[in-house]
């Protein structure tokens, strides 16, 4: 008998399984048919890969340069991307740079994720008085203007490429909890939730298996939102000289160096910005696209 | 009415409160005794001592915290450390400056963004509407500092229409003079607002344009100047509310535009206070912004209630 049901169920429910696409690649179907936001993610993991792997694919040292190349334009043979003020190739030190700037785009993210998504998660669970605490709480970081914030707290603790990573993730706390409290709210009513307590579900196990699991699409797409503009807010703490220290390669600190020479060449400064900018705009298009392929509005 | 206010000013205490208990903490938060930035490195113990007792600093936090507070509130906001002047009278005339260079990037970006959002939903397939997708897109994605030095390369240094720097030429202080200053950071600093502004507008309008008042304005045969004035009216607390916040960010988020631009406002004053480690301005800088910020804020609440009697009913 028993043998005779596992046969059946090798034959017809094991069958079945086969033909049924999984989740993950329906998903990446939807995603494939929007040919701009695939073109955004190929360019992301482009410029991605091309910096991590900037020891292989960066064609000169990014610190070394000569006196004699410097300010080459745009197109120079041995120089795609031209030379910077002190003659050294400047797409050397956009992949270089590009590993700093990337880090500081998407680790505040990822730390605010972490930190923000667990006190909005609590906040929206446990409602009444932790929620009042926590979310008055973070309002008044919210009443600041984000780049004043960073920049205040950033100017506080002193220069170093860690304190800008700190003040973006301060800044981008308070939005993320935000989103991850009306969220929690909303799944809080749904009658699973209140059939798991009475079964005698511990909080940590509602949490971890009812909650965080329907609130993880809108949490992750809103959280995509976010990149471009922390990489644009970091880039701009190192603009104003509080990231990196010369002669370390990093986008916004790159803008820094060449504004000083922008009088003997006038475009010298477009190819760090481009080089954020494309990142944050494909950012964006690929968080547009999963959105709306998650079905999740932040 | 006026219990939607009331909560709203209750609610603003404890948030300006809070605001200037971040902007305290971060001056606790710079490394180092600040007892060294005063005193002459070979003083004696003494002489420290004297200095530390002078400035509060034996206290405990919290009551200096409170002396901080209540010197504020009365106009004292301390000397700065580089310059040695009242940071009060530092302060106040940036703050000015600020507020022109937010102001001119108000008038342009709401104006444009107003016209271009309307023309897009009434047309979505004009190239206006192309312009309003692409400036979403950009205005979002553009740091501003870098299109302030993309702006100062081709007009100011290329084709020298523009001057690159400062409020006023030397010698001159006249409005031909500070239009000419204006024109190229108010065109940065407006394209984030503009971008905002043009894809709000576009899709507020858009959605009113599919309402049943429209229709019925239609079948009446009303004409289109009458539809968009009525379209105007209903969308019109959306837009000044986020039109309002959106000043608030210009008054904040302009400190790199001046930088580049070395406008003589806030921004910049903090960005030199910064490099010369000059924290009382940086302080007061950023709390004055944030002070600023939360009173527009209360503003554009108070604002959108008296537009829209559905919030202040809710």
């Amino acid at each position: 008998m028993a043998s005779n049901i596992q046969h059946l169920t090798e034959a017809t429910i094991g069958k079945d399984r086969v033909k049924e696409p999984s989740r993950a690649r329906e998903l990446w179907q939807a995603f494939c048919k929007r040919k701009m936001a695939l073109a955004a993610l190929i360019v992301l993991m482009v410029i991605l890969i091309g910096c991590l792997a900037a020891p292989w694919t960066a064609p000169y040292d990014p610190y070394e340069g000569a006196v004699k190349d410097r300010l080459l334009p745009i197109g120079t043979p041995g120089h795609l991307l031209g030379t910077d003020e002190q003659g050294r190739d400047l797409l050397s030190r956009i992949l270089y740079g590009g590993r700093l700037s990337l880090l500081s785009g998407f680790a505040p993210v990822l730390l605010a994720v972490l930190i923000g998504g667990g006190l909005g998660i609590a906040a929206g669970y446990f409602g009444r008085l932790v929620n009042m605490v926590i979310m008055r709480s973070l309002d008044i970081v919210y009443s600041f203007p984000a780049i004043l914030l960073a920049i205040g707290i950033s100017a506080s603790l002193g220069p170093g490429i860690s304190n800008v990573i700190i003040s973006a993730t301060v800044v981008f706390i308070p939005p993320i909890a935000r989103i991850a409290e009306t969220a929690v709210k909303e799944v809080r009513k749904e009658e699973y939730i209140e059939a798991a307590i009475s079964s005698g579900a511990s909080h940590s196990l509602v949490i971890r298996f009812h909650i965080f699991k329907n609130i993880f699409n809108r949490l992750f797409v809103y959280s995509t939102t976010q990149i471009g503009i922390c990489l644009m807010l970091a880039s701009g703490l190192s603009f104003l000289g509080l990231g990196v220290a010369p002669p370390t390669p990093e986008w916004g600190f790159m803008l820094n160096n060449l504004k000083q020479v922008i009088f003997i060449d006038p475009i010298v400064t477009i190819v760090p910005g481009v080089f954020i900018f494309i990142t944050s705009l494909a950012m964006n298009l690929v968080s547009d696209a999963l959105s709306d392929v998650l079905d999740a509005k932040g | 009415m006026l219990s939607f206010l009331g909560k709203r000013l209750l609610l603003f205490i404890p948030t300006l409160l809070g605001v200037s208990l971040i902007v305290f903490l971060m001056l606790q938060m710079v490394p180092g005794d600040p007892v060294n930035t005063i005193v002459p490195a070979d003083a004696t113990e003494e002489e420290r001592m004297l200095v530390t007792k002078e400035l509060g600093l034996d206290k405990p936090i919290a009551m200096q915290f409170i002396y901080w507070l209540g010197q504020m509130l009365q106009g004292d906001m301390g000397h700065s450390i580089v310059k040695r002047l009242p940071v009060a009278d530092l302060l106040l005339p940036a703050v000015w400056n600020t507020v022109v260079l937010a102001a001119a990037s108000a008038i342009f970006s709401f104006g444009l963004g107003i016209f271009i959002g309307v023309y897009s939903a009434y047309r979505p397939k004009s190239w206006i509407a192309s312009v309003c997708n692409a400036l979403g897109l950009a205005g979002i994605g553009m740091p501003n500092f870098w299109v302030s030095l993309i702006l100062i390369g081709i007009f100011s240094v290329s084709l020298g229409w523009f001057p690159s720097s400062g409020m006023y030429s030397v010698g001159r202080v006249d409005l031909p003079d500070l239009l000419n200053h204006l024109i190229l950071p108010t065109i940065a600093a407006s394209l984030t607002s503009l971008g905002v502004m043009t894809r709000m507008v576009r899709s507020t309008i858009a959605g009113l344009l599919q309402q049943d008042f429209v229709f019925a304005l239609k079948a009446k045969g009303a004409r289109s100047r009458t539809i968009l004035r009525h379209v105007l009216k209903n969308g019109m607390p959306t837009i000044l509310t986020v039109a309002g916040l959106q000043f608030g960010y210009l008054i904040g988020g302009s400190v790199l535009v001046e930088t580049v631009f070395a406008w003589p406002g806030i921004g910049q004053l903090i960005y030199q206070a910064i490099g010369q480690r000059d924290f009382p301005i940086v302080q007061s800088g950023v709390l004055v912004v944030a002070v600023t910020f939360v009173v527009i804020n209360l503003i554009v609440d108070a604002m959108h209630a008296v537009l829209d009697p559905r919030v202040r009913h809710s």
